[in-house]
């Protein structure tokens, strides 16, 4: 971009997210920052970068990397993928990031992001193939963009000591007056509103509609009251579940499998409308400063060491299809998880990529809700 | 031109004429819309939930900015007038706690007025309480206590130099014509401190109104300020000219209150002298 081509920008009225970063950094705000970046890369002894949920920054998932280069990867860590994406905007860069399957395709349209070389990792054989074929996922060249590394679901995990079900599971647990100020919900969008549309029964092909859009604001408005706590972190949300401070909480399923390990009484729910079932994967950047490490960073997530923590220490499901042997059936039907993931995948609702107009939309209505408007 | 002026111009002016164009555009897919319009303006006029965050990010921090003067009036007076030797020291060891990361005390309120926190197993243990307090964490109480006690030592260091300035000779005046502690108190000490009070009560109410981690962390859903609001306009809810606007609002009401609380001032000061 040069002075020319940003000089037309303003002329047309019309300047993009990237062009006006640019122009932030040619007016010296960047250029300050500038001379400290390097020197920091190098004091952190040239590792990749990975940007990636909270509880992923873990030595257990980097064996491989951490054995050939004598230390871990750096980690940058988000609670949202919305708020990833828009610090990528922003001008971060990392060598690899971790979205979901609803992510992929605005992702990739993006233009952050690179097709990856499969023949560079020594795990791709092994790797599910029916994961890696989500849509969106194949670029021009057939490499694919995002290589599938967990999965799993969002449900209700709740306190069965403290929660009187009626009936079946059900996501109605988080809409139960009786625990009015014991609810928890995670705060981003992608997880919470796609759960209100199983609740109210409205099919994710028609989520972007109007009539969805107002049936679906009004269940989470109507559950507002009852929640004491939004928040994409997990450790709070398992505390206060432990603590016996909220008896019910929207979660992923590792808050579940953890709190089990501590024997607090508590059940990761599969509410008889379904949960949300995900895919996640890892992303290579653009411009990714270290594409070497980047490629060992991804293999070692790969790996059946990493798996096998995955599965047993957090309840995940994982890409490599050689991370299920060493586990039973009882063991991983007691996690929730199967080795074969379409039977759990399928059971589930699996989120529809939208555009961005309805990403935005959302996430504002579903803040406006949270702040009680 | 000076040097201090450039630099004025790179960081202060630049950045603020960027901040006023881009709250005038308007969001178009993931670029910007560069037509000039008020829109964004009128939106934080009319819809609720604007000034109801606006009038509560007012009221916790104002609620705040009281308890934390009214709190650190006495240790201040104690080292201005009853400590003589190592003053210094005094005014080291009273700011100590706030030498750790601001982060880490915010942190540190959520051991303490947690479900499981400090005040709540003390309670139950002695048998005041029998299910732990709810209202302490997640609350507007919460953001309260907090920002009081984080932003003590803006309070404390502002108030210490203004007392320590008064001439004591008035006071075994007003003494010697008859003045009671009480009296002698409300005609000399406090008159002359003012100025302390009054720029203790900016340091501490200009940048609480807008802070953003204490209400993340322990506001809970009804203890959300607009600086949160800020944050997710340029996060999640991606409307960068919309926090853009939001910010100037909120500076142009910081400034406006700023002003009012001057006069006020003011007009106390010419009452109590």
């Amino acid at each position: 971009m040069d002075v020319i081509d940003q000089l037309n920008a303003v002329k047309r009225g019309k300047l993009s997210r990237r062009a006006f970063q640019q122009s932030l950094l040619g007016l010296g705000i960047g250029v300050m920052a500038t001379p400290f970046m390097p020197s920091r890369a190098m004091a952190q002894g040239d590792q990749g970068t990975l940007f990636t949920w909270g509880g992923y920054d873990v030595p257990d998932l980097f064996g491989a990397y951490e054995a050939k280069n004598g230390a871990l990867p750096n980690f940058a860590v988000f609670g949202g993928a919305e708020d990833a994406l828009t610090r990528l905007r922003g001008g971060f860069v990392a060598d690899v990031v971790h979205p979901c399957n609803a992510d992929l395709i605005r992702w990739v349209d993006s233009g952050y992001f690179q097709p990856i070389d499969t023949s560079r990792l020594s795990n791709w054989d092994d790797v599910m193939p029916e994961l890696a074929a989500m849509a969106g996922n194949k670029s021009e060249t057939g490499a694919p963009w995002m290589v599938p590394f967990d999965w799993g679901g969002t449900s209700v995990t709740y306190r069965t000591d403290l929660v009187e079900l009626e009936g079946e599971e059900s996501w109605d647990i988080l809409w139960d007056e009786r625990y009015a100020g014991q609810i928890g919900m995670l705060a981003s969008g992608g997880d919470a509103w796609w759960s209100a549309a199983i609740k109210v029964g409205v099919p994710f092909d028609q989520i972007n509609t109007d009539d969805a859009f107002e049936r679906i604001s009004a269940a989470l408005r109507e559950q507002r009251p009852l929640v004491r706590v939004y928040t994409d972190d997990v450790t709070t949300l398992g505390q206060a579940l432990s603590s016996g401070e909220l008896v019910a909480a929207m979660t992923w399923n590792s808050t579940a499998v953890e709190l089990q390990y501590e024997e607090i009484p508590v059940r990761f729910a599969q509410p008889k409308e379904g949960a949300l079932t995900w895919v996640c994967g890892l992303m290579m950047h653009r411009d990714a400063p270290n594409p070497e490490r980047a490629y060992e960073i991804i293999d070692a997530m790969l790996s059946v060491e990493a798996g096998e923590f995955m599965i047993g220490a957090y309840g995940y499901g994982h890409s490599n299809r050689k991370s299920f042997e060493t586990f039973t059936d009882e063991e991983l039907q007691g996690l929730g998880l199967s080795a074969n993931p379409k039977e759990i995948l399928d059971a589930g609702h699996f989120s529809i990529p939208q555009g961005q107009e309805w990403e935005s939309r959302m996430n504002e209505t579903y803040e406006l809700i949270k702040a009680g408007f | 031109m000076s040097p201090a002026l450039v630099v004025l111009i790179i960081g202060i002016l630049v950045p603020f004429i960027i901040l006023i164009s881009l709250s005038m555009w308007t969001r178009d897919g993931f670029g910007f819309d560069m037509t000039p319009t008020f829109e964004n303006y009128q939106r934080v006029g009319t819809e609720p939930i604007f000034s109801t965050l606006l009038a509560r990010s007012f009221w916790i921090s104002g609620i705040a900015t009281f308890f934390t003067v009214l709190l650190c009036y006495p240790m201040a007076y104690y080292v201005a007038f009853h400590v003589h030797r190592n003053k210094m020291l005094w005014i080291v060891l009273m700011t100590l706690p706030f030498w750790t990361s601001y982060l880490l005390r915010v942190f540190a309120w959520r051991v303490i007025l947690g479900y499981e926190g400090v005040i709540n197993s003390a309670f139950l243990s002695m048998g005041w309480i029998q299910a732990p307090l709810e209202f302490l964490l997640y609350s507007q109480t919460a953001v309260i206590i907090t920002l009081a006690h984080a932003w003590a030592a803006f309070a404390i260091l502002p108030l210490y130099v203004s007392l320590e300035k008064i001439d004591k000779s008035l006071l075994e005046a007003a003494t010697d014509l008859g003045d009671g502690p009480v009296r002698r108190f409300l005609r000399i000490t406090l008159p002359l401190s003012l100025p302390g009070v009054i720029s203790a009560c900016f340091l501490i109410f200009i940048p609480t109104t807008g802070d953003y981690i204490t209400p993340a962390l322990l506001g809970g859903p009804d203890g959300v300020m607009i600086g949160n609001l800020i944050q997710l306009q340029f996060g999640p809810v991606n409307n960068w000219p919309m926090g853009a606007a939001l910010s100037i609002v909120l500076m142009l009401w910081i400034g406006a209150l700023a002003l009012v609380f001057l006069f006020i001032t003011r007009k106390a000061k010419d009452r109590l002298a």
